[in-house]
């Protein structure tokens, strides 16, 4: 044991010196992250706003109740929604082209606009078919969508209302002055209300943290057998195996190397993105666990990987080549969820989409949750270690 | 003719070597295609359901699933269902109560969930629309039987042979203006643009470590015992890196058309562009080796620049999008040379322009060739000679 952990202490020690350590396991990943979550936040992060126009070339009691109530709810009820009247169709459709086009930095534009006809509420009044126009312009999609969703609620609501004083005369009722009001307040039978749901999601600064977090610690896990690859290239493991140390114990201090690095990255990582980026990588404990089960299994799978390699450059190689496609069907870079089908079933044979779901699950508050992500990492690592003390006793023996 | 040699030598190398075959060959095309699967075809948001097997239950089901843009999944159990949603394999989540056809005739609440208020606004517009069908009869009937005409089913009956008597106001919905070129193109087009600036410089940046490798093993020192200037030995270097550079856009470029069909617009603008983002990522390359001292420590850091700069030039945020949301990214996205390459692609492949238009980006590019490659120049100049 004291021998293993005096080679761990050597490797780890060449490794400080020589700065890769460093670059590789935290400012790479941190700096990686700092760059994405600048990128990707100011799109995720803006609110939004809409000012939306009104053409009124009505003017009859039915349009002032979609101006008024339909329109004016809408303004009330959320926030940055504002609404303007416009003198006319033409004027509309000039200035809500004027806000699809950035370069010509419009001050009067119009995210969306609404146009209602003449004739509108006698139309409506005397159950009648009718047009409500609405002009949206592609840039800003998302208002046009909003505009066409309140105008269809509106044409639905109508509709409805009709229909019941339909069903109503058609079933014998008789219309009186205040039939149609009372048609009007009976309220609709299926309403739409929230579903309580917990948030198993990390935000997108965190997401892009662990991604990265996950993918570089494929590299810094990646030391131990290739510092045996360095050392049998230098001679010095031959003059290991004639010293009175076990086998055991070189490949043991090897391992002790990689797993030091491999947690000593990942702990610099979770607290300075903490401080620096404001990544909220969630309950300390459940995080300690999966950041050990993932240190486990990606020490387990570049032993295996770079044990198969001839020489240091070659087991360099073969890594790099295993830790970026893990990265990339793992969902480091992009989430998987999006993917659907075949892309999500080959992210589950990779430890990166299990952390990240780990993370994910431990979003939800429960310290217990991080325990199924956690059992598949470990089952990696037992299965993918088991493989590369095979594999790795064959270096030692060449 | 040296010159040409050592660039020879440089780009063999390369070839030869399997982890550059993977990340110069493999990985751009695996990219494109793994940024189509996740990007491109994304379109409809997709809902989960759990219902009871009542009449009125089950119509509201099919309402859905009939509705085209969106794709419903039906579940037995709500929390799986939420689970799903909260994990991100569900855009979002409806739960109908089990005796939902009973509870309709006075009131019933439904509970939707979703991820987020882009996607709850897309699912809630389809889920008001049908909603609102069956609400109409549902809420005919109830008025009927409530003013005391007809009784509740044949109030439904009747609500539903008149539905088809309604007419209804009919939303007409107008676009004005040009769509923004990202909206257009084939689905992996603008992965292709952007993967190609990515990769010509993120494997200028790691294949600085060629530089270093020279250094190590000692060939910059035999070729400077050589009778050859030390110029020509720079300019072979810098050739060998513009040369890796090449081979790797020329395929990324020809495997995308060929396997994935993206157009790539005019030849000849789309070659003078990959010529001069190649000298760009040549000098790039050469700052990069003859700053650092060893392989780990010059791929770490370009992996770092080169994905970073990347992320800040577009190549995975387009630009257009800054534009809007952003203004001040838009500044800063041109610091890099990513931005101007992918600026001049949208105008050749998406506005399909000619090699006129991107001048004054082609300019902008030169300038940073010029300046990186004199840069490199002078500080390998100094390595070259050091150990």
């Amino acid at each position: 044991m004291r021998n293993a952990m005096l080679i761990a202490g050597k490797d780890l020690r060449r490794r400080l010196r020589d700065r890769s350590a460093y670059i590789v396991g935290i400012i790479a990943p941190l700096g990686l992250a700092a760059i994405f979550s600048f990128v990707f936040n100011p799109i995720s992060n803006s609110s939004y706003s809409g000012t939306f126009g009104v053409v009124n070339d009505d003017g009859g009691q039915i349009a002032a109740m979609f101006v008024d109530q339909v329109l004016g709810g809408l303004a009330d009820s959320q926030t940055g929604v504002t609404i303007v009247s416009v003198d006319s169709e033409a004027d509309a459709r000039n200035r809500v082209e004027a806000a699809g086009d950035p370069s010509l930095n419009a001050t009067n534009g119009l995210s969306a606009a609404f146009v209602i006809p003449p004739g509108f509420s006698n139309a409506v009044q005397a159950g009648q078919r009718t047009t409500l126009e609405v002009i949206g312009s592609p840039v800003n999609s998302t208002s046009a969508a909003i505009a066409t969703a309140v105008a269809e609620g509106f044409a639905d609501e109508v509709s409805a209302v009709n229909l019941e004083v339909r069903t109503y005369v058609v079933s014998g009722g008789v219309v009186d002055p205040s039939t149609v009001s009372d048609a009007v307040a009976y309220p609709s039978p299926i309403t739409v209300g929230d579903l309580p749901a917990e948030t198993r999601r990390l935000d997108d600064t965190t997401t892009m943290t662990v991604g990265m977090a996950i993918m570089f610690l494929f590299f810094v896990a990646q030391e131990g057998v290739i510092g045996l690859l360095e050392e049998r290239r230098d001679g010095t493991l031959a003059r290991l195996l004639v010293a009175p140390i076990s086998k055991a114990s070189i490949l043991g201090g090897k391992a002790i190397a990689s797993y030091v690095l491999g947690i000593a990255s990942m702990a610099v990582l979770v607290v300075a993105s903490t401080l620096l980026l404001h990544a909220h990588w969630g309950n300390p404990v459940g995080v300690a666990i999966l950041v050990l089960a993932a240190v486990f299994a990606a020490v387990g799978i570049m032993a295996v990987v770079s044990g198969f390699a001839r020489t240091d450059e070659q087991a360099n190689t073969y890594t790099a080549i295993v830790a970026i496609a893990l990265a990339i069907f793992g969902g480091s870079f992009f989430p998987i969820s999006l993917g659907g089908g075949v892309v999500q079933f080959l992210s589950k044979f990779t430890p990166h989409a299990w952390f990240i779901q780990g993370l994910g699950d431990l979003a939800s508050g429960k310290i217990a949750a991080v325990v199924p992500s956690a059992l598949v990492l470990v089952a990696i690592g037992v299965a993918s270690s088991a493989l590369a003390v095979v594999v790795v006793r064959k270096v030692v023996d060449q | 003719m040296k010159a040409l040699a050592i660039a020879g030598a440089n780009i063999r190398r390369m070839v030869r070597d399997r982890s550059s075959f993977f990340f110069v060959f493999v990985l751009p095309l695996l990219l494109v295609l793994v940024l189509g699967a996740v990007y491109g075809g994304l379109s409809r948001p997709r809902l989960g359901i759990v219902a009871g097997d009542g009449p009125l239950a089950q119509s509201l089901v099919s309402g859905l699933e009939s509705d085209g843009s969106i794709e419903v999944t039906p579940y037995a159990d709500v929390d799986k269902m939420v689970l799903a949603v909260e994990r991100g394999e569900l855009e979002g989540g409806l739960d109908l109560p089990e005796d939902f056809d009973e509870q309709v005739q006075q009131h019933v609440e439904i509970g939707f969930t979703a991820r987020d208020l882009q996607e709850q606004f897309e699912l809630r517009t389809v889920i008001d629309r049908v909603v609102a069908q069956q609400n109409a009869v549902l809420r005919a009937a109830g008025f009927a039987s409530t003013q005391g005409v007809a009784s509740y089913s044949d109030a439904v009956a009747t609500a539903q042979a008149e539905q088809a008597n309604v007419e209804r106001i009919d939303v007409e919905t107008q676009s004005v203006g040009q769509p923004y070129s990202f909206t257009q193109g084939g689905r992996f087009d603008l992965g292709a643009q952007s993967q190609l600036v990515l990769f010509i410089f993120l494997t200028s940046l790691t294949g600085s470590a060629a530089l270093i490798q020279s250094r190590t093993y000692g060939v910059s020192r035999r070729m400077l015992a050589t009778p050859t200037r030390m110029g020509t030995i720079l300019v072979g270097e810098a050739l060998g890196r513009f040369g890796v550079a090449m081979v790797q856009g020329l395929f990324i470029i020809a495997g995308t058309w060929i396997l994935f069909r993206v157009d790539w617009g005019d030849p000849l603008a789309t070659g003078l562009l990959l010529v001069v983002f190649c000298l760009v990522g040549a000098g790039a390359a050469m700052v990069t080796g003859s700053l650092f001292r060893n392989v780990a420590q010059a791929s770490g850091i370009g992996v770092l620049l080169g994905l970073g700069l990347a992320a800040l030039g577009g190549c995975m945020v387009p630009l257009q999008v800054f534009e809007i949301f952003a203004p001040t990214m838009y500044h800063v996205a041109h610091i890099t040379p990513h931005a101007w390459a992918l600026e001049a692609f949208s105008k050749i492949v998406q506005l399909h322009d000619g090699v006129w238009s991107i001048v004054p980006d082609l300019a902008v590019l030169m300038g940073y060739a010029i300046v990186l490659l004199g840069a490199a120049t002078w500080l390998l100049r100094r390595s070259l000679t050091r150990v």
